[in-house]
């Protein structure tokens, strides 16, 4: 019987190593500063303004169980 | 209800401008933006006005800052019961940041404290961001810690009631609850019309879980809602990005599943697309599923004598399992556009109208966002 903190922490640790591993993989394509005029568009970096982001977080959090995983926990939300 | 935010609003920008003030010896660039939202659905309504600035501080700083309100009304306070009378609420938040460019690492801190009559928390934040092979590849991981505190003050009635923190506290007057959470990213560009992400967040809580005014049918009685006071919550997400250059379209697509130890499992897909109309104005639409499971200890109702169901009870529509879905319409313009000059012809105007439809007790939604982002130098 493996217990079900083991169990979750080797998940993760196969997903973010594969995750590392595809992305250091590809390290091999660079593209050049002067290449990135289409990565540099809104669209391609961040197309959501910060307070975009942060009410659609708190707003799932009221409505959603799946709330988290946006890189800070909550806090303040007032409707636990 | 009418907001009166003029003073707060004041204090704000006053708060940033001590920050920058204090931060900012040299000249340099920053934005402020102003936002307001708007959501309703059947037994709530949000109105949420926020200022947001970012400013340059030195060459290598950034410092940014927020202030936003809140105001609940029409609401219940158990978020959800059927049986409860309206009430209104305003909560408060504001936030500070900072962010030091050293070479190809960034180490940036933030800091956010909420207020509102019945819970309250302090959040303090870190995280470090790595860029290699020409920024090609750029590696994050942060952490945070909130500090919270709940109480029944929003209760009706001429007394508050008390809260059963954990089984050694049973009747405070307010109980802690704490978090602590980790995460990692990565992005890489794959082409010059392509980005990939990652990310994975790990987050654990200790303490009061639960709503202090909703209560959960147990045979023929209301008995206050009764949460586990420990949870962990464990989410990862990829996405994509590419961009369509002879139509000016990106095409965004977004999967996140998550996962705890309240065996509430959701998958969450998106697509976005975003269209150029010249170099002044995009819009964009988008579509978003959603689906969890319910929580192990979630029921409509408990039996009255079995022990071992009654541990926790809970009538939280957002722990039961159910579906979602979520369309969405944005337009961005430039000043411009509108052959505005100076500043204002980098101002950027948006508008969003969501609408969100839940299969739950919630009942759907329509959100609405009107913002101002004013660039200035200084």
């Amino acid at each position: 019987m493996v217990a079900p903190a083991v169990r979750y922490s080797s998940w993760f640790a196969v997903v973010i190593m594969l995750g590392i591993g595809v992305i250091g993989g590809s390290g091999c394509v660079v593209v050049r500063a002067h290449q990135r005029g289409h990565l540099a568009k809104r669209a391609m970096t961040e197309d959501r303004a910060t307070g975009e982001a942060r009410f659609a977080e708190h707003e799932r959090g009221s409505r959603e169980g799946a709330d988290g995983g946006t890189g800070q926990p909550g806090g303040g939300c007032g409707c636990n | 209800m009418r907001l009166q935010l003029t003073p707060v609003s004041l204090g704000a920008l006053g708060a940033l401008g001590v920050a920058l003030g204090t931060t900012a010896p040299a000249r340099g660039d920053g934005t402020l933006a102003m936002r307001g939202v708007y959501y309703k659905e059947r037994a709530t309504r949000v109105m949420q006005p926020m200022l947001d600035g970012m400013f340059d501080a030195g060459t290598h700083g950034i410092v940014t800052g927020h202030f936003l309100v809140d105001a609940i009304t029409s609401a219940s306070a158990s978020s959800g019961a059927d049986d409860s009378a309206a009430f209104t609420e305003r909560r408060y938040e504001g936030g500070l940041g900072y962010s030091h460019e050293l070479g190809a690492i960034t180490l940036a801190g933030d800091a956010k404290y909420s207020t509102e009559s019945d819970y309250e928390s302090i959040y303090l934040g870190g995280r470090a961001q790595a860029e290699f092979g020409q920024k090609n590849t750029v590696l994050g991981l942060g952490g945070g810690i909130s500090l919270d505190t709940i109480s029944a003050a929003a209760a009706q009635g001429p007394s508050m009631p008390t809260l059963r923190c954990d089984a050694t506290h049973p009747a405070a007057t307010s109980c802690p609850l704490n978090v602590y959470a980790m995460y990692a990213s990565a992005s890489q560009i794959i082409s010059r019309n392509a980005v990939i992400g990652l990310s994975v967040d790990i987050s654990t809580l200790h303490g009061f879980q639960s709503n202090p005014y909703r209560q959960a049918i147990v045979g023929e009685a209301l008995v206050p809602e009764r949460h586990p006071t420990d949870r962990t919550r464990e989410a990862f997400a990829a996405s994509a990005r590419y961009y369509i250059a002879p139509t000016g379209t990106t095409v965004i697509g977004a999967y996140r599943y998550y996962r705890d130890s309240w065996k509430v499992h959701a998958h969450t897909p998106e697509l976005r697309i975003v269209q150029e109309a010249g170099s002044d104005i995009d819009a964009s639409v988008r579509y978003r599923y959603y689906t969890q499971d319910g929580a192990f200890f979630f029921h409509n109702r408990y039996p009255p004598d079995d022990v071992a169901m009654t541990q926790y009870v809970s009538d939280d529509v957002k722990l039961s399992d159910f579906t979602g879905h979520t369309l969405e319409a944005k337009l961005g313009v430039l000043g411009d556009a509108f052959e505005l000059g100076g500043r204002w012809a980098g101002a950027r105007f948006e508008g969003i109208l969501e609408y969100a439809i839940q299969h739950n007790r919630f009942g759907n939604a329509v959100i609405a966002h009107v913002a101002l982002t004013l660039p200035f130098d200084y």
